[in-house]
């Protein structure tokens, strides 16, 4: 997912490393995120995610490498390229005394302000309650307001830490709506969620974060199809075919619906396959098994898990 | 820095408690001058004229709780990140906010002098005890009365960088408020005990307490021999405080992790 032949990098992190005391929560993070673009950040809690879109935004200082918005550098110290940048990082803040309108007239750009408003309030579905205190927000309300916060200017660049928190169906299928809308039209998204089934659907590319070490990045569909692709295979007799094919050294997992055989190299299904007809099992179907991100996910942090503890 | 002013003023502006405390200023001057009209012999109704009515007391404390809350409220209603995350930097932002609070302190005054004034006109019994072409400690009346508001601004601005600092250094405007309370009326209420220290120890005419006497001092020069301070002193290590917490406040503010 490097800067991308044809596209241009609006924002562009190199070597970003960050301790807190002395603990290193990012350990040379480099990634680059094209124009038009959404990607998904994703990791554990604690894998340093809202540390990268902080430093990305210029809240706290790092302890090396560089962060550049648009060519601008950005630091604590250098905000410039935040200017058309749009954010809403771990919770959306309130003031209780103002409306909802009140919140995004106080920060929207006064050009065309009017009309920007209207325009995301109607597309996040508020018209009913925009005027209306934000102290009286459920979290759900709240949180939108806090996405409309960071789109209402039509940002080049949206950064956005959980933005599913608290929102119902509707409200995730029209920020989705949104966002890929926003990106058709060439704004660059960074969003990181928990709810990964929903990250599948809107973003083009995901950074996997763990131990604030990007440990993949890729598509979407090459991080689905990570560790290997997965075969259901039915038999006329399971046992006998689980016998066979430890014979043949090849590991699969019994469950009702049939053996599962993974693919963990390139000849598996071959040599499973040619176990199973060598001894003559009847072989009922064959079924490719779509894995989905979560379990491509927790299988890498997993593993990266793992390979953390041998070390 | 217009916008971020702009920004600063609309939520001030839109805060219940801005006009609550103006209110309560406005409502506390006219009870003021109702009563010292009653019963002049309470107090003088020059001096009581001069201080605004009591507004120019109130209005200090309506300030300590309006600065106690201007940086510690929004990491109170986490829109602290909203307000740093854009293009411009820490030092503009705080700027901005003691832009914001110094308007509002011009205005709070500008409308204690107004109802100060506008009492003593249409309350005949005021009207017939104040002259405004008179004198006042040996001074024209109202050249008392502009020092006196330049001096009662001063000893604002000295306490509010105070407690701008306070609020920065903790996280709960409670605590600033406590601190600019506390401080304010030490100042006052303890300042024979003060005096006694300063005549005691003569270093201790420096400390941040004897500046808050300045007001006091521009009035009746006379004072120099019990703070020890000549009124350009005073005047001098006044701002020097203010500057002084006022930078430390902006550190601190720096500082802050979000």
């Amino acid at each position: 997912m490097k800067e991308e032949v044809g596209t241009t990098a609006i924002l562009t992190v190199q070597d970003l490393n960050k301790s807190f005391g002395g603990h290193q929560v990012l350990h040379g993070v480099d990634f680059a995120l094209g124009e038009g673009h959404v990607v998904g950040l994703v990791g554990p809690n604690g894998a340093g995610k809202s540390t990268i879109m902080k430093a990305v935004l210029g809240l706290i200082p790092t302890d090396g490498g560089t962060i550049t918005i648009g060519d601008k550098p950005v630091s604590i110290t250098s905000h410039q390229a935040l200017k058309d940048v749009g954010a809403l990082i771990e919770y959306p803040g309130i003031y209780p005394f103002l409306t909802g309108r009140q919140h995004l007239e106080l920060y929207a750009a006064r050009h065309h302000r009017a009309q920007n408003i209207t325009s995301i309030v109607e597309a996040l579905g508020m018209t009913k309650y925009i005027n209306v205190s934000a102290k009286s927000y459920s979290l759900g309300m709240k949180q939108k307001l806090g996405i409309a916060q960071a789109l209402v200017d039509h940002p080049k660049l949206v950064i956005l830490d959980e933005p599913m928190n608290g929102l119902d169906p509707q409200a995730v299928k029209d920020l989705r709506d949104i966002i890929r809308k926003r990106a058709a039209d060439g704004t660059s998204f960074l969003i990181s969620s928990h709810i990964l089934s929903e990250l599948e659907k809107v973003a083009d590319d995901v950074l996997v974060l763990n131990h604030g070490h990007i440990v993949q990045e890729s598509s979407m569909a090459a991080l689905a199809d990570a560790g290997g692709a997965v075969y259901r295979i039915a038999t006329a007799d399971d046992e006998a075919a689980v016998a066979a094919l430890a014979v043949a050294d090849v590991t699969v997992s019994r469950t009702p619906a049939g053996l599962i055989l993974r693919e963990t190299g390139p000849d598996v299904l071959n040599t499973a396959l040619a176990a199973l007809v060598g001894r003559s099992i009847q072989i009922r179907s064959i079924e490719h098994v779509h894995r989905d991100l979560e379990t491509s996910f927790l299988d890498m942090v997993a593993g990266d898990g793992k390979e953390a503890s041998h070390k | 820095m217009k916008t971020l002013i702009g920004q600063e003023l609309y939520k001030l502006a839109h805060r219940k408690g801005t006009w609550v405390g103006l209110g309560v200023v406005v409502l506390f001057q006219i009870a003021w001058a109702l009563v010292v009209a009653k019963a002049a012999e309470l107090m003088s109704v020059p001096d009581s004229m001069i201080g605004n009515y009591g507004g120019n007391s109130l209005l200090i404390f309506v300030m300590i709780a309006s600065t106690a809350g201007i940086i510690s409220s929004e990491f109170q209603y986490g829109t602290i990140k909203q307000l740093l995350y854009r293009q411009y930097y820490r030092s503009q932002v705080f700027v901005s906010k003691v832009c914001a609070l110094l308007i509002q302190a011009l205005v709070l005054k500008a409308v204690a002098i107004v109802v100060g004034f506008g009492m003593t006109l249409v309350t005949p019994a005021l009207n017939a005890k104040v002259d405004l072409m008179g004198t006042y400690e040996k001074q024209p009346f109202m050249n008392a009365y502009w020092l006196a508001q330049a001096g009662n601004l001063l000893t604002m601005l000295l306490i509010l960088s105070f407690v701008l600092l306070v609020s920065t250094i903790l996280k709960t405007n409670a605590a600033a408020i406590a601190a600019g309370f506390i401080g304010y009326l030490v100042a006052y209420v303890a300042s024979v005990t003060l005096l006694a220290a300063i005549a005691q120890w003569h270093w201790v005419k420096w400390n941040p307490l004897t500046f808050m006497l300045t007001e006091t001092q521009i009035l009746s020069p006379s004072y120099a021999k019990a703070t020890l301070l000549s009124t350009p002193q005073m005047l001098t290590g006044s701002v020097v405080y203010t500057l002084l917490f006022g930078v430390l406040a902006y550190l601190s503010f720096r500082r802050r992790s979000v």
